[in-house]
């Protein structure tokens, strides 16, 4: 474990090193994912301002589903980028992906250490200032259970966002091009959840409930947090699942990427 | 448009037949990937679908904001879902991708225009997918709401031409940020800021008519209202008479603006351009 920690950090220092050799694109980029999340967030606004909220929720409280969001997802694209589904297809069509199974590492270690990117800090900076207009904004009644629970939220989020992500890789270990079905799930899921769940239809909503659990990662924590009136009528625990799901995924997906690996061919190339 | 201008002129018969054959074989490419098509076409279908959701949720009981109703706000989702294949809204990057491999140089000694050649490969890709994802999405989207569709000749005329100025638009702007690979080994990075505004200043995500003014004003200093804000205002009826008209023509002074500027540009970029033998 220790040897492994070991060199996840050595083959991150180096990509660190890598990134920051190009000072001023790293900035440039850093920036410009910060400055287009914002964008994105001021267009939202300005839309939840026209219509005055959506479903009953105000422009903050959506702000503070959309905050944790773009949050979780900063982070876990910065941490799992070796696994997004178009890099990684990509690795596998060029046969790149055969020089890591030669190594006497574990596969799955080098492809997480593979990527790290720090660009993203933009990302999840945005995403933050949103929380905190979120939070300054709503009044939250904050008690300490409130407090221990928001960062595993944030850390359950992360995962599920990583195990979709690992999905997404491994199933180009047959399709060898990263397929944009995959988006549906990534993007899609993140885009949903930024809006309160209650406003999607049975089937959509029930699809994020039972196949991806989404529903218990966001909307039903912020229910708690938010101490908002629950139309869906999910059971009192449903708030405290987000852990459960989180693991959940980041689990299944670990075993279908083992599967997966088991299964690889490779394309020869 | 230097070498396919000239030819042109010595030869029109020979420029429209070259075009045509690169435009022939680029859509063929692209009709070959079957599988690719459809889980484009199924994400599309998805992202429309949610989008819809979000506009039921939020027209709630209003019949009318800003002058659409909600079966026109629910139409506008599966238009702008349509036209994002044939339009190549989420960007392309190939020409930089030429650029950096040093493949550009084996381009520009062939006796036509780079400009020309990418725009007939490009235009196939686009009529492919504008057949493939963008009238098979409309068809999923009349089967699944009850959407709007221009009720008169004028107005499908009208939204045909809209359609390929918003094209040509689209093509020339994705033309000058590749450029930046001229300049800058990390033109991928420009690429990502350049597109992910033009998604969020043209009226892609959001009709532009429920923007307050001062920012409708904000995205009208940009070419990107010309690629997707003017075809969704056309199909919908917004504009008729000589607004319509006045819409077609800003389109056509944005082409105009856009390929001068970009020749301009790719002049200036050959001029610095170093390949690597090899």
């Amino acid at each position: 474990m220790r040897y492994t920690l070991d060199i996840y950090r050595r083959l991150i220092l180096v990509q660190i090193r890598s990134q920051l050799q190009y000072r001023a694109s790293f900035l440039l980029d850093t920036l410009a994912a910060g400055f287009m999340n914002g964008i994105s967030f001021l267009s939202l606004a300005l839309i939840l301002q026209r219509f005055e909220g959506i479903g009953g929720w105000s422009l903050a409280e959506v702000a503070f589903l959309y905050g944790m969001v773009e949050t979780a997802f900063g982070i876990m694209d910065m941490l799992f980028s070796g696994f997004d589904p178009g890099n990684f297809g990509r690795y596998v069509r060029l046969g790149a992906f055969d020089q890591l199974l030669l190594r006497p590492i574990g596969v799955t270690l080098q492809v997480f250490g593979s990527q790290f990117v720090i660009r993203r800090l933009g990302r999840i900076a945005q995403g933050l200032a949103v929380l905190f207009f979120a939070a300054t904004n709503l009044n939250i009644h904050w008690t300490l259970l409130k407090l221990l629970y928001m960062p595993v939220v944030l850390t359950s989020l992360v995962c599920f966002f990583g195990g979709l992500f690992m999905v997404g890789a491994t199933i180009t270990f047959w399709t060898v091009e990263s397929i944009e079905v995959v988006n549906i799930f990534t993007y899609g899921g993140s885009e949903m959840m930024a809006y309160p769940m209650h406003i999607y239809p049975d089937w959509m909503r029930r699809f994020f409930t039972f196949v991806i659990p989404a529903i218990f990662l966001n909307y039903a924590p912020a229910l708690y947090f938010l101490d908002k009136s629950d139309p869906l009528g999910l059971p009192p625990f449903a708030a405290f699942l987000a852990p459960v799901a989180g693991a959940a995924t980041l689990l299944a997906a670990t075993l279908f990427w083992n599967y997966g690996l088991r299964h690889y061919q490779s394309t020869g190339t | 448009m230097g070498a396919i201008s000239l030819l042109a002129l010595i030869c029109p018969a020979a420029a429209m037949r070259l075009f045509f054959e690169l435009f022939k074989r680029s859509f063929q490419r692209a009709v070959t990937y079957r599988a690719a098509t459809i889980a484009g076409l199924l994400t599309n279908l998805f992202f429309g679908l949610l989008r819809a959701a979000v506009m039921v949720a939020l027209y709630g009981a209003r019949p009318d904001v800003s002058g659409l109703s909600l079966q026109a706000a629910i139409t506008f989702t599966g238009v702008s879902q349509a036209i994002i294949a044939c339009l190549n809204l989420f960007g392309s990057y190939e020409i930089m991708e030429s650029v950096s491999s040093g493949e550009i140089a084996a381009d520009l000694l062939k006796p036509y225009s780079y400009f020309g050649m990418w725009m007939a490969r490009d235009l196939g890709r686009s009529v492919s997918n504008f057949v493939l994802r963008g009238l098979v999405l409309m068809v999923g989207y009349a089967a699944l709401f009850r959407i709007t569709a221009p009720t008169t000749i004028v107005q499908w005329l009208a939204l045909l031409v809209a359609l390929v100025l918003a094209w040509a638009v689209s093509f020339a702007w994705r033309f000058l940020v590749n450029l930046a690979a001229f300049w800058s080994p990390e033109a991928r990075g420009i690429g990502r800021m350049a597109f992910g505004v033009t998604m969020f200043l043209s009226g892609f995500l959001w009709p532009l008519r429920f923007f307050p003014d001062w920012f409708v004003s904000l995205c009208n200093l940009t070419p990107f209202p010309a690629m997707v804000n003017t075809v969704i205002e056309v199909y919908l009826g917004g504009v008729s008479g000589p607004a319509l008209a006045q819409a077609l023509l800003t389109q056509a002074i944005w082409l105009v603006i856009l390929i001068v500027v970009a020749q301009l540009v790719m002049r200036a970029g050959v001029r610095r351009l170093v390949i690597q033998g090899g």
